[in-house]
Parts: structure tokens; sequence; C-alpha cells
């Protein structure tokens, strides 16, 4: 594993879920993830990606263990964890409120209470960072596949958090849109932002990563450098993007 | 979904696009009442012509709009026919006040002054009526989409060789109303995700210009009109 900083900003204690219906979502799950890392969460559908990561900003509530952050539960301050800690759904259609990209963006900043002077600088400047002033006006239902994406960012990005969590984030996107989201990733990690990714598709972003985690019925099977876990992800019904002899950084998809 | 410019928001800059959502809603009770009243062709007059300024002024897409009520003109010759001139110069009043106002007031701006007008009101929570008022107008083109897209798939598999219509409502009714469900618990998940609460930061307006009293009294003027020549 690769240590960032000491001490971990979030941890993965010994977390099991059991859905209502009595299917294990995750079973005994323990990580660590620290400071500036840009992690991929592999696994098949069904492996428990999603399960996991909404435990980590306390949408799901474990059926044993628990998710702290700098030490302590998250669930002892909700609202503090869901600011620090972003999450991007899979499908960017059903996660919008606002009728226009601007109001999309303020409505987090809004849910925080902020003064109305505060949450539109905050937004412009998002608009800005994603690229889509241009289109603040318009709605969000209006705009490109890889433009949502970029929307579902800035909607998390406006809230000033130190992790963002993307769950599967090419979902859908032709290769314009793909590359889109890819160099929004990139630009965010490089700006000290850690990233946690949930996908199968490993051929679009290990390139970018520095840890591979990789899930199979529930567990983590498997957690390391991408050079490392790379060789064993066939057995857990993900496929191996890397033909023989070829580097994992020859992935990119951004020139 | 179809894009269809009838009954929906077009952003221009206009004064009309400007005005303030408060005073629009005193103008559209106004034009509303003004209409109900109006009997006779001066009054049927006046208010078409401030109507029709208001037409010219907001920049609307006339021509598209026209196109689009072709099927509502059907209906009008039907009531006019049945009703005669009366109810028909009435119906057409009230749909030039529906589109004037919804072509040129953000759904944002309809829901911030609902909430500002039930602020004062004790007991009766403002912000929750505003969050449920955006969430309906959300949902309704998504469950729109998931219908258009599931009889399109449903006739791809021959579905209209079926006649029985109590069928054809479960096959449809039934998933299109858990997909929905669906997806209102994933929006509930991603605005609980940007931690939504009720305590949250009030809806302000732009400042009032005089233009926009002028504009209500106008309104007022025409209601004072039409009521006297009534």
């Amino acid at each position: 594993m690769i240590s960032m900083s000491h001490h971990p900003i979030l941890e993965v204690k010994n977390l099991s879920h059991v859905f209502p219906n009595g299917t294990m979502g995750v079973h005994h799950v323990n990580l660590q993830v620290y400071k500036g890392e840009f992690i991929i969460i592999a696994g098949a559908n069904g492996s428990g990606k999603t399960a996991l990561i909404r435990h980590l900003n306390g949408l799901l509530k474990p059926t044993t263990g628990d998710v702290l952050m700098a030490g302590i539960s998250i669930s002892s301050n909700l609202i503090e964890a869901r600011k620090k800690i972003g999450l991007i759904f899979q499908d960017s259609d059903s996660q919008f409120v606002g009728q226009t990209v601007y109001e999309e963006v303020a409505f987090g900043p809004e849910n925080l209470n902020l003064p109305q002077a505060e949450v539109a600088q905050i937004v412009d400047e998002v608009l800005e960072v994603v690229r889509l002033s241009a289109v603040a006006n318009q709605s969000p239902h209006t705009l490109s596949g890889g433009q949502k994406r970029k929307l579902a960012v800035a909607g998390v990005l406006a809230m000033k958090p130190e992790i963002i969590m993307f769950d599967e984030p090419f979902t859908g996107l032709d290769y314009p849109g793909v590359v889109q989201v890819l160099q929004q990733l990139v630009a965010l990690h490089q700006a000290g932002s850690t990233i946690i990714l949930v996908t199968h598709e490993l051929e679009k972003v290990l390139a970018h990563a520095n840890r591979l985690i990789v899930m199979n019925q529930g567990q983590l099977v498997a957690d390391g450098r991408p050079e490392d876990v790379i060789k064993t992800v066939e057995k857990h019904a993900v496929r191996m993007p890397l033909q023989q002899g070829e580097r994992i950084e020859s992935l990119t998809w951004l020139k | 979904m179809a894009q269809v410019t009838f009954f929906h928001y077009i952003h221009q800059e206009t004064v009309l696009h400007r005005m303030d959502g408060r005073l629009k809603l005193g103008c559209l009770f106004v034009l509303t009442f003004s209409a109900t009243l109006a009997s006779g062709w001066l009054s049927f007059l006046i208010l078409l012509s401030l109507l029709s300024c208001g037409l010219v002024v907001s920049k609307l897409p006339l021509v598209t709009l026209m196109k689009e009520m072709k099927l509502l003109a059907v209906m009008l010759i039907i009531v006019f026919l049945t009703n005669g001139f009366h109810f028909a110069s009435r119906l057409i009043l009230m749909m030039l006040i529906s589109v004037l106002m919804s072509g040129t007031t953000s759904l944002t701006t309809v829901k911030n002054t609902i909430e500002w007008y039930l602020r004062p009101i004790p007991f009766i929570p403002e912000v929750r009526i505003a969050t449920m008022i955006n969430l309906t107008f959300v949902l309704i083109p998504m469950i729109f989409d998931n219908y258009l897209e599931m009889t399109d798939a449903q006739k791809a598999r021959c579905v209209t060789l079926r006649k029985n219509p109590i069928r054809r409502i479960k096959w449809l009714v039934f998933p299109l109303l858990s997909r929905t469900l669906r997806r209102a618990d994933e929006l509930i998940y991603a605005m609980e995700a940007r931690c939504y609460s009720e305590t949250r930061t009030r809806a302000t307006f732009k400042p009032t210009h005089r233009l926009d009293w002028l504009i209500l009294a106008l309104c007022l003027l025409a209601l004072i009109l039409v009521a006297w020549y009534a």
C-alpha cells in the first residue's frame, strides 16, 4: 500500500453491510485512505463497490464496523463527513436538483446556509474551474454527457471536499466525454484532492491512479500498486486491460 | 423529451424576464381576474392589446408558439361554436397570459416567489413546500422520458398486437412506477450526499425597478377599464 502521509484521513474498520433482503453487500472490509491518493476500486457488477463508497459519506449505515474520518466515527457528524467527502453518482441525470446549471451548483452551499453573496462567489469560481460558466443559465438536462458529469463534479466541488468519490464516471460516455471527465479527474488530483474512483473499465483511468483495490462478492480481495494488483484482476471478473509487454502508463486516453 | 417551447421558460434578456417575480405574480392575478371579467369586444381588445405588447417585448419565438398552438386552435373553434364569443375570447386571453408568464418566468422564480409569499404564514413549512415544487418539476420530465422510452421498447416487441387495454396499462404502469421510485430514491441519496437541510440560504430577489411597478400599474389600469366596460 502507498502511504502518502503517516495518518489516514479516512479509515474503514471491519465494515460489513447486509441489505434488508439478506444479501451481503460488503463483508469485513478494512481500508485506509491517505491524503493525495488516487484510488481505483474495481470489481464485477454486484461486487460491493458502490455499497462500500456509500458508507464512506454515511449514505448507508454499516451493519457492523465503522468508518472513521481523522480518527472520529463519521456517524457522529454526518454533515461534516458529507462536506469533506463528496460523492458523484453514476447517473448524473438522477442527481440534478436545480433547474439551471447555476442552481445545481448552488444547491450544496445553500444547504450549508452560507450567505447568498458567498454562494454566488463559490458557484462562479467552480463553474470557471469546470469550464461551464457559458451554460450557467441552461437546464442541466440539455447538456452533453461529458458536460453533465462535469456539472456533477462542480456540484460536489462547491462543498470544498477533501476526498472526491466517483461512482462509474465513464458509463454511457462517448470518447470526447471520457476525455473531458478524465482531464477533470487528473486536474483535481494534481490540485491536491484525494480521489476514489469506482469502475470496471480500468483501461480508461488506470494510468493515472497510484493504488488499485479489487472487490469480489463484497470482500476486498486485492489492494496495492496498480502494477502489482493488475496481474490478479481477471481472477475477480475484471478485464485485464494490458496486452503482453504493455505498460500501465501507455493506457492513458489523454494526449 | 421532445423540445416544446409552449408553456416552457425561454431565457431572454428582456424587462419581463428580469421583472421581480413577486410583482409578476401580482400581474398574473390581476390579468387572470380581468380575463374572467371581460365581456364584449372592447374589454377583449384592451386585454389583447396589453398581452400582445407583452409578447412582443418578451421576444418569445411567436411563430414557433403559434405553430405549437395549432391543436388548441381546434379546441378554440369548438368552444366558439358551442359557447359563443365570450367563452372563446376568455380562453384566448387565458392562453396568452399562460404563455407570457411561463415563457418569461423561470421555475426557480416561481418557487422563490411562492416561498416568499408563504414565509409570513405561521405553521406553513415554506422551504419544504418550495423544495417539493422544485422536485416535482425535476421529476415530471424524467417520468415523461421514462414513459416514452418504455412505450418505444414495448412497441419494438409488438405490444400493439395485444388488444387488451388493461394488460397494456398494467405492463406500462407498474414498471414506470417502480422505475420512478428508484430514480426518486437516487435523487434523495444525491440530496443527502450534499447535506440537504431546510435551514438553508434564503432566496433573494433582484432589486425591484420602477418599470416593474409600472407594468403592475398597467395591468391594474387594464383591470379598471375592463371592469368599467363590463
